[in-house]
């Protein structure tokens, strides 16, 4: 018999433009002791169904409008609010995607792991402490009586959601609800937290919810898989049948989005071209200042430190690293929104860390960048049509006459209509909104493009075809390209070669494929070893 | 937490010497002396008074001799009434004055955050228009109206409560705290319903929401320390508000406090008495903006925890 | 850049709407903020005409005829010289909307010229700009303009600019916060990175984004700096006699008010509608640029 079984269910949200139909007659149902994932892009009301049946959708606006959801012998949805409360904590424990700011940062974690004891167990405060500092333990926290009266800022990401993952076990509940509980995580945290609930869920038979939009954690983690788009439920069946035999389109377009191979473009240099980027010995230093008046201090981190790189002409390096890694500084400092400390940026043997501003800026139309959040990247208060035509212009690049062909031309470069010229960048999805912003990069005919993690922000069937398009262009320009992130897979796709970034330093460097078959450092391994890909093997 | 403690509280006395400095200055740059009256003083008598309150040695010497006596607790010798000191006027006025702001701070703050958060639990319905509607009329109804008119009606029309005059009859502290805390109270209520807004949309509140908490445990356990912190904010501001605000309603309603002192001295042009209570407003102030500033610090672990 | 410019078949073009669009299609449902707008606008329509248009001369006394309550020669009454109260409320209008707009005009330029300087420098300069007014906001600022008046004498130059001396404050630090936000957002990074110049990137890119704010700060300052300037008339020590601002003419409201309320009760009643219009109308504003309700 399921342990929760959830049937039609209807939430819709009535804000002030209109009613949106977050989840559409969605049913699913999990069995004791298995692992259900829940896969989605965004806005596919995968959060917002289990959110409706744990009585979390914020109302107003939302609305549960139909449906039940059958936990132990009751309908939760028709539960009194005092009902519910009592499953909520005790019978069901929630995890949630950002750890940074999902646990309250007034509270001590002691105070924050007790309260669901004394709340719902009416335990005594000693009785409750004891049994705290017991569920700290068994998440991988180190001295638990130390930390127990901690403030969550004193901890890390990861050691965050280990806290929020004992909390939400502490009252020993049959189903957990996790919600990209790694998706804020680096890949290495990732997978120690992915270890730790698989760890927890065998001990305590524990059901599992897993909601994810990584269909390879989905994999890793799942027995039975539902996918849903756009609030509806499109399959539903066992990993293994949903990942590798997808029935439905939409399943098979996911399946088929993620990067799984190595570049399918031949490259467009010689082994023994010259090379176009020089990076010598470049350093980036970040100092804070800590104290007021008389006891002023100053902190330096490096973030970037001693890198050498080099490419060649038409060649992309892919860089990788997790947060923190200084691969973005490193990217920022070759464009000079940062100034670097010291060292050479060479290109096409221009020394770029010495030009004058007035020269600088001029010179910038040879290097342009493509940034990470295509909302944050564009003007809201410019047309596409201005913010196209402003490089344009400025650069000179074509006759004023000619501005309209050229805009026009950029469209259709980037696969975007032209009649949205006109259009605000808040009129477009996140997608096309990064097809703007490589219009713009493009627009000034660059030689050097450097993409700081151009796809993370952008669902699995979106990234596919920005990738796809980035590709392409490089291949029709000539483009040189320095693709920064942390997505090992995807910079597997895009990558000629590929350096390896931890604490500032290029710890490996080499062509693509020998590193990602023969790595040598043992952080590469690390890396490489926690990357969840759809292997059969996985699934139980 | 006790260096950034000790450090602001250093850090408040060069601004406290600035504003004597600054004010000494201002009173000494007045056009003509404390002693031109309408009758003309024969100039002996006149040299007698400036020897007398030495106004004939170099300023810088006259200032450092105020600041001597400041230190001291003397606020020197009223010009206009040499009978009195501003001390002697000092400690006669400001029990009543501190009294009345507190109590005024009090209905700001109990009506205020009340009706503020009361307001924030259920957004754009009766519950959030009601309290708001009130907070918008007392925000647009200032001192110097709502007390005559509460006068006219409570005191007159209907004549439940005095309207005059301080701990002499039996409630007649009431309609002057209410005069002078309304306005606060509603600019509070709006302070409260905002921070209490954007608190409640954060994670942390559908976390403690999702451990099956009570709605009241989630606002007074979780959501109210981090929706206060904007009103804390406010409270040295509002005190400054709060101490000239008490001009007005000291005005209307009688009231022997510091405030109509001020005022009568500043139609006198009694200059020593102007810079002593400017000072000691000065003072008062920057004292409440300090505590609201290390109020603020120990409410947020993250400076705290600093060493 | 403009589009117009550009011949070619606008008619195949899907046009955008820009977030200013928006907002005021947002504004205009708000009857409130509407309805407050109206009112001020004809306020100030009122106040400009004034001289044309009051019934009664300003300073024309009718002793004969002393107080009299609100009839059809004199809509809102006489006072005790028999001097037309309408016709001073709207005279008392000039002076209080004057200085409304002048001292909130003072207060924005200085506080929007401070914030936007201590937000795009940053650093140490802006630590040390912002203590600055950190220090200031920590002082008893009603208390020193009474101060000022006391020494100075009462004037209208010193109240504008110590009204706006006290009220920039706020504004440098709403205008510094924008900016700090703005610099950081990766279509700032954008623009540098395309070699555009540093006024260009403050016109084009900075300063249409910290606009919507900065409107709405302004529409809110007008109605404490009117305020303010009344509370010190109504203490005697703001508008001097014979001219009269709203908080005098409550002030000599307060003293006859059981005799005569009608005294009190139309200033009363004007400068509170007034307040709640530009309340009402800076919430509005507030509803209709706010980012974050915008957001898709």
């Amino acid at each position: 018999m399921a342990l929760l079984c959830v049937e039609n269910l209807t939430t819709r949200f009535h804000t002030r433009d209109g009613i949106i139909t977050a989840v559409d007659n969605v049913s699913f149902a999990i069995e004791p002791g298995k692992v259900l994932g829940i896969v989605g892009e965004s806005g596919s009301g995968k959060s917002a169904a289990c959110y409706s049946i744990m009585g979390l959708i914020p109302s107003p606006p939302g609305r549960v409008e139909q449906g039940s959801a059958e936990f132990m012998g009751q309908d939760l949805l028709t539960l009194s609010p005092g009902q519910l409360r009592r499953i909520r904590g005790q019978k069901i424990g929630m995890i949630f995607q950002d750890p940074m700011t999902s646990l309250n940062p007034f509270v001590t974690i002691g105070d924050q792991l007790m309260e669901s004891l004394r709340v719902h167990k009416g335990m005594s405060k000693k009785d409750a402490r004891k049994r705290a500092i017991a569920a700290l333990e068994e998440v991988g926290i180190r001295e638990p009586e130390r930390r127990f009266n901690s403030y969550p800022h004193e901890f890390s990401g990861g050691m965050r959601q280990r806290v929020m993952i004992a909390m939400a076990l502490i009252n020993e509940p049959d189903l957990l609800i996790a919600d990209e509980p790694t998706t804020a995580l680096d890949v290495t945290v990732q997978a120690q937290i992915l270890d730790l609930i698989k760890r927890l869920q065998r001990e305590h038979n524990l059901s599992v919810i897993f909601i994810s939009h990584d269909l390879g954690v989905v994999a890793h983690m799942a027995d039975h898989v539902v996918v849903m788009q756009k609030g509806k439920v499109v399959e539903t069946g066992s990993a293994d049948q949903v990942f590798f035999s997808p029935q439905h389109p939409y399943t098979q377009k996911l399946v088929e989005s993620l990067p799984t191979t190595a570049k399918p473009y031949s490259p467009q240099f010689q082994k023994d071209d010259k090379p176009f980027l020089r990076i010598k010995n470049l350093r980036t230093e970040f100092s804070r200042q800590h104290g007021f008046l008389f006891w002023k201090k100053w902190f330096h981190v490096r973030a970037v430190d001693d890198v050498t790189l080099t490419l060649r002409k038409g060649e992309i390096l892919g860089l990788v690293g997790e947060s923190g890694s200084g691969k973005s500084t490193l990217g920022r400092s070759i464009m000079r929104l940062v100034e670097p400390r010291s060292g050479e940026v060479l290109l096409d043997g221009v020394n770029l860390t010495e030009l004058e501003p007035k020269r600088l800026r001029q010179a910038r139309r040879d290097f342009q960048m493509i940034f990470q959040d295509p909302y944050a990247s564009l003007n809201p208060r410019m047309t596409v049509f201005d913010a196209l035509a402003e490089p344009l212009l400025i650069h000179r690049i074509v006759p004023p006459s000619q501005i309209l062909s050229a805009v026009n031309q950029l469209m259709d470069d980037v696969g975007l209509d032209r009649r949205m010229v006109r259009k605000y960048p808040h009129e477009f999805s996140g997608g096309q909104r990064q097809r703007v912003a490589i219009a713009r990069a493009l627009a000034v005919r660059p030689q050097l493009i450097i993409a700081d993690e151009p796809v993370s922000a952008l669902d699995v069937t979106i990234q596919a075809q920005i990738l796809e398009l980035l590709l392409q262009l490089t291949q029709k320009y000539q483009l040189t390209m320095l693709f920064i992130s942390h997505d090992l897979s995807v910079v597997r796709y895009v990558a000629d070669r590929v350096a390896v970034m931890q604490q500032g330093k290029i710890v490996e460097e080499g062509e693509a494929e020998a590193i990602f078959s023969n790595p040598q450092h043992p952080y590469t391994r690390a890396l490489l070893n926690a990357v969840h890909h759809l292997k059969k093997t996985d699934a139980a | 937490m006790l260096r950034i403690f000790l450090q602001r509280c250093l850090s408040a006395i060069p601004v406290l010497f600035l504003v004597v400095l600054f004010t000494f200055i201002l009173i000494r740059l007045a056009p003509g002396g404390p002693f031109d009256d309408e009758r003309a003083v024969p100039p002996q008598v006149l040299e007698n008074l400036n020897k007398r309150y030495h106004l004939d040695d170099p300023i810088h010497v006259q200032f450092f001799d105020y600041v001597k006596h400041l230190l001291q607790g003397d606020f020197g010798p009223s010009f206009k009434y040499p009978s009195r000191t501003v001390t002697e006027v000092i400690y006669a006025g400001i029990p009543v004055t501190l009294e009345l702001s507190l109590y005024a701070f009090l209905v700001a703050l109990v009506f205020g955050i009340t009706s503020g958060v009361i307001a924030s639990l259920k957004p754009n319905t009766l519950q959030d228009y009601v309290p708001m509607s009130a907070a918008m009329i007392g925000l647009c109804l200032p001192s110097f109206v709502l007390g005559p008119l509460l006068i006219l009606v409570f005191g007159i029309q209907l004549d439940w409560l005095p309207v005059s005059g301080w701990g002499v009859t039996p409630g007649d502290k009431i309609l002057p705290s209410i005069t002078l805390g309304a306005g606060y109270a509603a600019y509070l209520a709006r302070l409260s319903r905002g921070g209490m807004l954007e608190t409640l949309s954060q994670d942390y509140i559908r976390t403690a929401r999702a451990k099956g908490l009570s709605g009241w445990r989630v606002v007074f356990h979780h959501a109210l320390r981090g929706a206060l912190a904007p009103v804390v904010s406010f409270a040295g501001p509002a005190v400054a508000g709060l101490l000239s605000g008490s001009f007005v309603v000291e005005t209307i309603y009688q009231i022997p406090g510091l405030g109509r002192f001020y005022l009568q001295a500043a139609f006198n042009r009694d200059y020593t008495m102007i810079l002593g209570m400017t000072i000691l407003f000065a003072f008062l102030i920057i004292i409440c903006n300090l505590l609201a500033d290390l109020l603020l610090l120990w409410l947020n672990p993250k400076l705290r925890g600093r060493k | 850049m403009s589009t117009e410019a550009v011949d070619f078949d606008l008619n195949r073009l899907e046009k955008g709407r820009s977030l200013w669009q928006d907002a005021f299609s947002r504004l205009k449902k708000n009857t409130l903020a509407m309805g407050g707008l109206v009112f001020l606008l004809l306020l100030i329509v009122l106040a400009v005409l004034t001289p044309w248009i009051a019934p009664y001369s300003y300073e024309e006394q009718n002793l004969m005829l002393g107080a009299t309550p609100p009839s059809a020669e004199h809509w809102f009454g006489t006072d005790i010289f028999g001097r037309d109260q309408l016709t001073r409320i709207l005279y008392g209008s000039r002076i209080s909307l004057m200085v409304g707009f002048i001292a909130t005009a003072v207060a924005l330029c200085i506080g929007v010229t401070w914030g936007t300087i201590a937000g795009y420098i940053g650093g140490r300069v802006d630590a040390l700009m912002m203590r600055f007014v950190d220090i200031l906001y920590a002082l008893p600022f009603t208390i020193f303009i009474i101060l000022l008046t006391v020494v100075f004498g009462r004037s209208m130059l010193l109240l504008f600019l110590a009204i706006g001396a006290v009220e920039w404050l706020t504004m440098a630090r709403i205008v510094r916060g924008q900016v700090m936000a703005i610099k950081h957002q990766e279509f700032i990074e954008a623009a540098v990175a395309m070699g555009m110049s540093r006024p260009r990137i403050m016109f084009k890119h900075v300063a249409p984004n910290v606009l919507g704010p900065i409107i709405i700060y302004t529409t809110l300052t007008i109605p404490s700096v009117i305020l303010l300037e009344s509370f010190l008339s109504f203490l005697g020590l703001g508008i001097q006699a014979p001219q009269s601002s709203w908080g005098s003419l409550i002030s000599y409201g307060v003293e006859t008010m059981e005799e005569y309320p009608w005294l009190l009760i139309f200033p009363a009643l004007t400068l509170s509608m007034t307040l709640f219009a530009l309340n009402f109308l800076g919430d509005g504003l507030r509803d209709a640029l706010d980012p974050r309700v915008s957001k898709d």
